[in-house]
C-alpha cells in the first residue's frame, strides 16, 4: 500500500539523483569524478532507510509474566517503568494522563476493555511518585460515557481510588497539525486533557482487530480523539484510513507511552465480539510501537504486517525485534497464537495459518 | 395504539433540576462552556415543564450560534461538525408553535417571532440545512449486514449515514411538519433497516464480518421515539420495546435511563417504576454534581407522554 510518506521517500531518490547530475562542473572537475559523485548520491538515497534503521535509538520494552488482576500489579507496572529507563522523579508535579480502553463495555465481555485493577494499579505508582493522575476515555461506540464506566466496572475503581476521570468525548478541543501526514487529514481536534497532559499512558486491552489485525497501545489512542467533533464511530478517521490515522494520531500527541493489560486478552473476531485469551501479561515501555510490534510477536502476528505498525517503523519507533531491548521475559517463551478472523485482508498476518477461524 | 394520559407531578427533584438548567444555557459541565446539545436538550425540558419563557435565554443562544446556512455546531466556532442542528431545530420548532406564543407578553412575542429579529433561530434556514445533508452511501457488501445505499444523516459531513443523527434529523423535520418529505421517509427506512435481529440497536451497524454486534439502551431509545406513530410491520420493533423493557432498571445510568424510557413511553410501554427510577438516577447523579445534560434528559423522561419528544414528534 503506498502513502503520502512513501511516495515522498520515493521522490527523495530521484531528485537526489538528478541533483548530483545536474550539478555544474567546477574547473579541474572531470567526468569521471562526476559519475562516482552521481553513484554515491543515488546509493546514499537508496540506503536511506537502512541507515535510517541503524540510526534508530534502541527501545525497550518490559514483559512480565504470571500476572493477576487480584496480583501486586503496582509491584509490577513500577517494575516494569523503572526497567524501561523511566525514574520517579520525571513524573513528580507532572500531569499523567492514563488512557484505558471502554470502547463499548459489556459485563458479559470483560475481555474487551482494560480492567480497571490494571488502572488503578498504574494510578498508584504515578501517584506515589508525585505526579497528579487522571484517567481519561472517549468510548468509540457509545454516548453514554457514564454507562461505559459502570459497565466495565471503572466507576467502582474511580471511586475507590479516589482518581479524576476526564470524559475526552465531550471536552473543549483545540485543533493540531497532522505531524503524522499519512492521511489526507491536515489536523486534529484533542480535548483540552490530552493536550494539557504532560505524558499519556496508553492502557490497551491486548486484542485482535478484525479490520487491522491487532489493537494495543497505538490503535487504543484512538480514543483520545473526541466523539463530539468526529462522531460516534469516529467515521473520519475510517475515511481517511484507519492504519494512517493511527500512525498520525500518534505522531500528532503529546509524549506517550504505554503499560498494556494482556493478563485476559481477546481473540477471534476482536475488537468487539472475540473470545476472551487468558495470557497472564503484563507490558510496559516507553515506545508504542515497540511495545505493539512486541506484543503482535506474542500474539504469533507478524508486525511488519501490520499496516499501521509499517507506517510508524522508524519514524514513531522501532518494530525490528534487533533494536527493541527486551527487558523482564524474553517475548519467544511466551508465544501462544491468536485466533484470528478469516479474511483476505488478514491473511499474511499469522504465523501459523492454522488459527484463522471465519 | 392512543398514548394514555397520566397526570405530572411536580415533584421537588423535577423543580430543583429545572431551577438549575434555567439559569444559564448549558455546557456538558456545569464549569465549562456552553455546548448545543445540552442546552437544546435543556430548553425542552422547560418548554415541557411549561417554562417557555425560562426557555428563551436558551434558543437565543441557540440561534447566536447558528451559521448563516443554518446549521449548528456541538460548541460555538467549532465547524467541524454540525450535528445537534437536528436537537436545535426541534427546541426551536416547538417554541414556535402557537400555544407557546400565545403565553408571551409583546415583548417576549417580538423576541420569540422566527425569524424577524437577527437574534432569532431561523428554521427556515435550519430546515434546508438538514434536508441538504446526507449520509454518503457504500456499496452493499456480505461485510456489513446493513443497507450501505439508504441515505440518512451522518455525524460529519462526507461519512457514512448512523443511527443517532439519523433519529434526530427524522424527530426534527416531523416538528418542522416534513414527516411525509421524502428525507424523512427514508431516514425512518434506514432507522429500521439499522435495528437487530434480535431487536435494539447500537450506533448503527448490525453485522459485521459475519458477527451480529450488541444493542445499547441509548440508540435504541433514540430511535423508538423516532419511531413512534410510523406503521412499520417489522418484528424487530416489538424486539426493540422486549429489549429496553428488559434491559433498563433501577441502576441503569441518566442518560440511557432517560432515553429508554422516553422510547418505551412513546410507545405506550412505560414501566410502572419509570417515576422511582428516574428520581433514584437524579439523587445518584446530584451526587456527583449532576451534569446538565443529565439533568434535562431525567426531566424530559419524567415529562411522560407530555415530553415535547413525544407530543411534537408523533
Amino acid at each position: 500500500m503506498t502513502t503520502p510518506a512513501y511516495e515522498n521517500h520515493n521522490r527523495s531518490v530521484t531528485i537526489a539523483a538528478n541533483k548530483a547530475s545536474d550539478a555544474q562542473q567546477p574547473a579541474g572537475f572531470d567526468r569521471r569524478a562526476l559519475l562516482i559523485a552521481t553513484g554515491a548520491a543515488v546509493a546514499g538515497a537508496i540506503g536511506l532507510p537502512f541507515i535510517k534503521r541503524a540510526l534508530t535509538p534502541r527501545q525497550p520494552v518490559f514483559i512480565a509474566r504470571n500476572q493477576r488482576y487480584d496480583g501486586p500489579l503496582q509491584k509490577t507496572i513500577g517494575d516494569g517503568l523503572l526497567a524501561t529507563r523511566f525514574t520517579p522523579q520525571q513524573f513528580r508535579g507532572k500531569r499523567v494522563l492514563l488512557k484505558p480502553n471502554l470502547v463499548e463495555p459489556s459485563r458479559t465481555s470483560p475481555q474487551m476493555t482494560t480492567n480497571p485493577a490494571v488502572v488503578l494499579a498504574a494510578a498508584e505508582v504515578f501517584r506515589n511518585w508525585g505526579a497528579d493522575v487522571t484517567v481519561g476515555e472517549g468510548p468509540g461506540h457509545v454516548r453514554d460515557t457514564e454507562m461505559a464506566l459502570v459497565e466495565g466496572g471503572m466507576q467502582a475503581a474511580l471511586d475507590d481510588g479516589r482518581l479524576p476521570f476526564a470524559d475526552l468525548n465531550y471536552q473543549q478541543v483545540a485543533w493540531t497539525p497532522n505531524k503524522g501526514r499519512a492521511s489526507r487529514l491536515g489536523g486534529f481536534y484533542f480535548p483540552h486533557s490530552v493536550l494539557e497532559a504532560d505524558y499519556i499512558v496508553s492502557m490497551p486491552k491486548m486484542k485482535t482487530h478484525h479490520w487491522v489485525g491487532m489493537t494495543v497501545s497505538m490503535k487504543n489512542l484512538y480514543g483520545t480523539i473526541p466523539g463530539i467533533v468526529y462522531g460516534w464511530p469516529k467515521n473520519v478517521l475510517h475515511h481517511a484510513g484507519i492504519p494512517e490515522t493511527v500512525y498520525d494520531i500518534n505522531a500528532s500527541l503529546p509524549r506517550s507511552l504505554a503499560i498494556v493489560d494482556g493478563i485476559v486478552c481477546m481473540e477471534g473476531d476482536g475488537p468487539i465480539m472475540g473470545n476472551p485469551k487468558p495470557m497472564g501479561l503484563i507490558l510496559v515501555g516507553p515506545n508504542c510501537p515497540a511495545v505493539d510490534a512486541t506484543a503482535a510477536r506474542i500474539m504469533g502476528l507478524r508486525p511488519e504486517n501490520v499496516s499501521y505498525l509499517a507506517l510508524a517503523t522508524d519514524r514513531l519507533g522501532p518494530i525490528d525485534d534487533s533494536h527493541i531491548e527486551q527487558r523482564g521475559e524474553r517475548w519467544q517463551e511466551l508465544v501462544k497464537p491468536f485466533r484470528i478472523i478469516d479474511a483476505p485482508h488478514l491473511r499474511g498476518l499469522s504465523i501459523d495459518p492454522g488459527v484463522q477461524v471465519s | 395504539m392512543p398514548l394514555t394520559t397520566a397526570p405530572i407531578t411536580l415533584t421537588s427533584w423535577i423543580s430543583a433540576a429545572l431551577e438549575r438548567l434555567a439559569s444559564t444555557p448549558c455546557g456538558y459541565h456545569w464549569a465549562e462552556p456552553s455546548a448545543a446539545e445540552p442546552t437544546a436538550l435543556a430548553a425542552l425540558s422547560l418548554i415541557g415543564a411549561g417554562r417557555v419563557a425560562a426557555a428563551q435565554t436558551h434558543l437565543k443562544w441557540l440561534a447566536a450560534v447558528q451559521t448563516p446556512e443554518g446549521c449548528i455546531a456541538p460548541f460555538a466556532e467549532l465547524n467541524q461538525s454540525a450535528w445537534p442542528t437536528a436537537q436545535a431545530t426541534f427546541a426551536a420548532a416547538v417554541s414556535a408553535r402557537r400555544e407557546f406564543q400565545r403565553n408571551f407578553t409583546a415583548e417576549a412575542a417580538k423576541i420569540n417571532r422566527i425569524g424577524s429579529n437577527a437574534a432569532c433561530f431561523n428554521l427556515s434556514q435550519a430546515s434546508q440545512w438538514l434536508l441538504g445533508a446526507v449520509g454518503k452511501t457504500v456499496e452493499n457488501s456480505p461485510e456489513f449486514g446493513h443497507n450501505g445505499q439508504l441515505v440518512g444523516w451522518p455525524w460529519v459531513l462526507g461519512t457514512h449515514s448512523w443511527q443517532e443523527p439519523t433519529a434526530w434529523s427524522v424527530l426534527a423535520l416531523k416538528a418542522l411538519g416534513l414527516t411525509d418529505h421524502p428525507r424523512t421517509r427514508e431516514g425512518v427506512r434506514l432507522l429500521v433497516d439499522r435495528l437487530l435481529s434480535t431487536g435494539g440497536c447500537n450506533f448503527g451497524n448490525t453485522v459485521v464480518l459475519g458477527q451480529k454486534l450488541r444493542p445499547q439502551v441509548e440508540p435504541t431509545g433514540v430511535t423508538l421515539l423516532a419511531l413512534a406513530g410510523e406503521q412499520i410491520n417489522d418484528p424487530r420493533i416489538e424486539l426493540s420495546l422486549q429489549y429496553l423493557s428488559e434491559t433498563i432498571s433501577a441502576e441503569t445510568t441518566p442518560i440511557s435511563l432517560s432515553y429508554g424510557l422516553l422510547g418505551l413511553t412513546a410507545h405506550n410501554r412505560r414501566p410502572a417504576a419509570a417515576e422511582q427510577w428516574l428520581e433514584a438516577a437524579y439523587q445518584r447523579t446530584a451526587k456527583r454534581d449532576a451534569a446538565p445534560i443529565s439533568l434535562a434528559l431525567l426531566v424530559l423522561a419524567a415529562q411522560g407522554i407530555e415530553c415535547p419528544l413525544i407530543k411534537y414528534a408523533v
